[in-house]
């Protein structure tokens, strides 16, 4: 492909001050990465394919310390958050000054910091700030977003998956505190996070949406017991939450007793489009057909027509998706709403990785099934596994056609009780997820 | 002109496009004209050009063109695609008017685009043989010097609108190497054979030569870059073309997803239909993304990807979703959709015979790989 990630001329126009600055920031603080040609170098560095993460606690623990140091270097001067307001810590700046940021970071060897960033930062963050009392905000906003507090997301259970207001966690008031008790599912983060946003049934006699409470839960009061959960790829990069009998503070309350929907749909309609993730990270550059050629040849088959054909396919629909990521982009920059390509654009970006892994796979045959030692081979486990993760999370590919058919296409939502029943009467997965 | 300027005209050329092509070519045009003897409106094919310009759109200013680009040429193209405008634009136009600019040849652009910038004159560019191949080393037609000039041999298929066309351009391997030649639809030794067409809007010719008189265009044994410059034009122009016809699938299936009514519900509020209407959606976004890139990058805006590259990744993708939207709005249709009287099979057929244009699957997957350097 030949797209880089870096921010385009276009989009820099008219930023010279703030470039500048970004860049000097950069360069007082960090190193700068060598130029990538796209050039596969077969055989070096490290032989990883890495999709979830799946180091031992050490390695982990000194990542996420790394991470927050860096997330504080930013803050300190001006960049933890952007687009934020000032009164909270933030630089009253616009998303496309947030984009020139990560182009322009992304050209320096910096710690990882997506485990502040994409739970907390990109999701909790904003939704403190649309529903959080002044209170709340000040309390953590600035904690946020200088790194010092990491947050994670309380809203899937076993029962609650696709169905998110379906929830069945209790929240009980007791006088100036709430009482809750429940069991969460696919948290990412939580064994780091020092805060906890929770979606909780407080009136199980109202319809599934109006009878939801949210909540910013203190990860280590009593009661709060995490989990890892160990997922098909062998890593354990969610976790399970038990709430048991949990105190939360009523000051700690986000919106309205029971108006705790309207609170969720911020922090969903916050989660980070994946516009441009695509060609980042170790899997993205894996599935590049420059990467994918050099493992035709290395394993002998750069002239198989079948496998060139299917390259061919994958390629095409790689590139297209790139030009799609780019034209969001400058729409952005040009003020336009964006359209479905958020969706598209994540859509694709799952079933172009599968493609990939697959097609890998094939090259690969019985040194994938098998691991002979040779470089680049049996690593292409690490994202095949992960493979399947992408058509469920953030929005199964089945709730994703459905919000694209219903939004954009106008088609007619499925009909249902649930909207209008009590959430006591209707007919529920057991506790626990077992059917 | 800034980018949202140029957005807000292209708006209004694509609606002016519209109105026209709704009220000249609906499905009851299109049906007529399709059975006609040429395959075109003439009257139509005037109007296009005295009443909205679209055949001078793209010309340089010197041979009777308005000076415009791709990205306005990809908004017309979209909207034909999407009425099945039957009519020799892609062949005139795209095909003969992209080689006699590339071919650089300034007695034959002065001779030949201002007609075909004012729709007078009807041209088309021969260059395959019997496989369909592109391939400028395998041309099916040879030139030969003769005292009086040259003269033209062989059997050339796949002729857009060849068998009506005023002017064919035709490529011809010469001892020189492949070169171009003019060649008048009416010369002496040339017989033009009307195909049997599985897309009915878009006809096709045999042309056999046998010594036909032709004047060379562009200098002798330059065709080679000549051709591949057309053909990255002819895919992203293509492509345009199929965004339409897929978008007017989606469109029809919607609709129709939205009003049938079957099981007491909205055919569309079930998921197996939603999700059809969805996965059409994507390939279409996907399609109008790579053609868009295409168009720009043949305009010459800065930041794309270079034009070889994005037309290669344009007709490939194009061509699959518009063959996927095709199929699956019959699927949504139902035994409807069947019909000859329903417009459903006419978006199919355009849609396989686009696919199969200029090489065909194993072509452009091929030409993907090699622009990426595979």
């Amino acid at each position: 492909m030949s797209t880089d990630n870096g921010p385009s001329a276009e989009v820099l126009d008219g930023m010279e001050d703030f470039v500048a600055e970004v860049r000097a920031f950069l360069e007082a603080h960090a190193t700068r990465l060598p130029v990538d040609d796209g050039a596969v170098e077969w055989g070096r560095g490290e032989d990883s394919i890495a999709y979830f993460p799946d180091d031992p606690p050490d390695v982990d623990e000194r990542k996420v310390t790394a991470a927050r140091e860096w997330q504080k270097t930013r803050y300190d001067n001006g960049f933890g958050w952007i687009t934020g307001p000032a009164e909270y810590g933030g630089r009253a700046l616009t998303s496309l000054h947030d984009m020139v940021y990560d182009g322009l970071e992304a050209e320096y060897d910096v710690p990882d910091t997506g485990v502040l960033s994409l739970i907390g930062l990109g999701m909790i963050g904003p939704t403190i700030l649309t529903h959080g009392t002044p209170e709340i905000k000040r309390r953590h906003l600035p904690a946020l977003y200088s790194g010092r507090s990491i947050a994670c997301q309380l809203f899937s259970e076993p029962a609650a998956g696709s169905d998110l207001a379906s929830l069945e966690t209790k929240a009980v008031r007791d006088g100036d505190e709430w009482v809750l008790t429940g069991q969460k599912v696919w948290t990412s983060v939580a064994r780091h996070a020092q805060l906890g946003m929770a979606l909780t049934r407080t009136d199980p006699d109202k319809p599934k949406h109006r009878g939801i409470t949210a909540f910013l839960v203190d990860m280590s009061a009593p009661g709060v017991d995490v989990r890892p959960l160990r997922q098909m790829s062998g890593g354990s990069e969610f976790n399970e939450v038990f709430l048991d009998d949990v105190r939360v503070p009523d000051d700690h309350r986000l919106g309205e007793v029971d108006g705790g929907w309207t609170v969720a749909l911020t922090t969903l309609m916050n989660e980070r489009a994946s516009v441009g993730g695509e060609g980042a990270g170790p899997a993205g550059k894996a599935v590049s057909v420059g990467f994918l050629a050099a493992l035709m040849r290395e394993f002998g088959q750069a002239d198989d027509a079948a496998l060139r054909r299917r390259l061919g396919e994958l390629h095409a629909d790689q590139a297209a998706t790139a030009y799609l990521n780019r034209q969001a982009v400058r729409r952005m920059r040009a003020g336009v709403q964006p359209g479905p390509e958020a969706s598209v654009s994540k859509l694709m970006y799952g079933q172009n990785l599968t493609r990939g892994a697959h097609f890998a796979a094939e090259v690969l045959g019985p040194r994938l099934a098998a691991d002979t030692g040779a470089w680049g081979a049996y690593s292409w486990n690490e994202l095949l596994l992960a493979t399947p993760a992408l058509r469920i999370l953030g929005g199964t590919e089945e709730i994703m056609k459905n919000i694209l058919a219903e939004r954009v296409l106008g088609l007619p939502k499925e009909p249902g009780i649930d909207t209008r029943t009590p959430f006591r009467e209707l007919r529920r997965s057991h506790q626990g997820g077992t059917p | 002109m800034s980018e949202t300027a140029g957005q807000s005209e292209l708006d209004d050329l694509r609606g002016s496009v519209r109105d026209f092509l709704s009220a000249k070519s609906g499905e009851e045009q299109v049906r007529r004209v399709m059975e006609s003897e040429t395959g075109y409106d003439e009257a139509v094919w005037a109007q296009m050009a005295d009443q909205l310009g679209l055949q001078q759109l793209v010309f340089p200013e010197e041979h009777g063109g308005y000076g415009f680009g791709f990205a306005e040429l990809s908004v017309v193209l979209q909207e034909m695609g999407r009425a099945l405008l039957p009519s020799p634009f892609l062949s005139s136009v795209v095909l003969a008017g992209s080689a006699l600019l590339a071919a650089d040849d300034a007695a034959a652009a002065a001779a030949h685009l201002p007609g075909i910038a004012s729709g007078k004159t009807i041209a088309t560019l021969a260059v395959a043989g019997e496989s369909g191949s592109w391939d400028p080393t395998a041309l099916p037609v040879v030139g030969t010097r003769a005292d009086d000039g040259w003269r033209l041999g062989g059997t050339t298929w796949f002729v857009l609108d060849g068998a009506t066309a005023d002017l064919l351009l035709v490529a011809a391997t010469t001892d020189a190497g492949p070169s171009l030649f003019a060649v008048s639809g009416t010369a002496a030794g040339l017989t033009r054979t009307a195909l049997r067409t599985l897309d009915p809007t878009r006809r096709q010719a045999r042309l056999d030569l046998d010594g036909v008189v032709g004047t060379p265009v562009g200098a002798l044994g330059g065709a080679a870059p000549v051709l591949d410059r057309v053909l990255d034009l002819a895919m992203t122009a293509l492509a345009a073309e199929q965004v339409g016809g897929a978008r007017a699938c989606l469109e029809t299936s919607a609709a129709y997803a939205r009003d049938r009514v079957q099981f007491g519900r909205p055919i569309g509020s079930f998921q197996a239909v939603k999700h059809k209407c969805a996965d059409m959606l994507v390939r279409v976004q996907l399609a109008d993304a790579a053609a868009q890139e295409a168009a720009e990058a043949a305009a010459g805006l800065p930041g794309r990807a270079p034009l070889a590259e994005a037309a290669a990744v344009a007709h490939a993708v194009c061509s699959e979703s518009y063959l996927f939207t095709a199929a699956e709005n019959i699927q949504v249709h139902g035994g409807i959709g069947f019909t000859w009287e329903h417009p459903a099979h006419l978006y199919f057929r355009r849609a396989k015979s686009s696919q199969l244009l200029f090489g065909g699957p194993a072509g452009y997957f091929g030409r993907v790989l090699d622009r990426a350097g595979v």
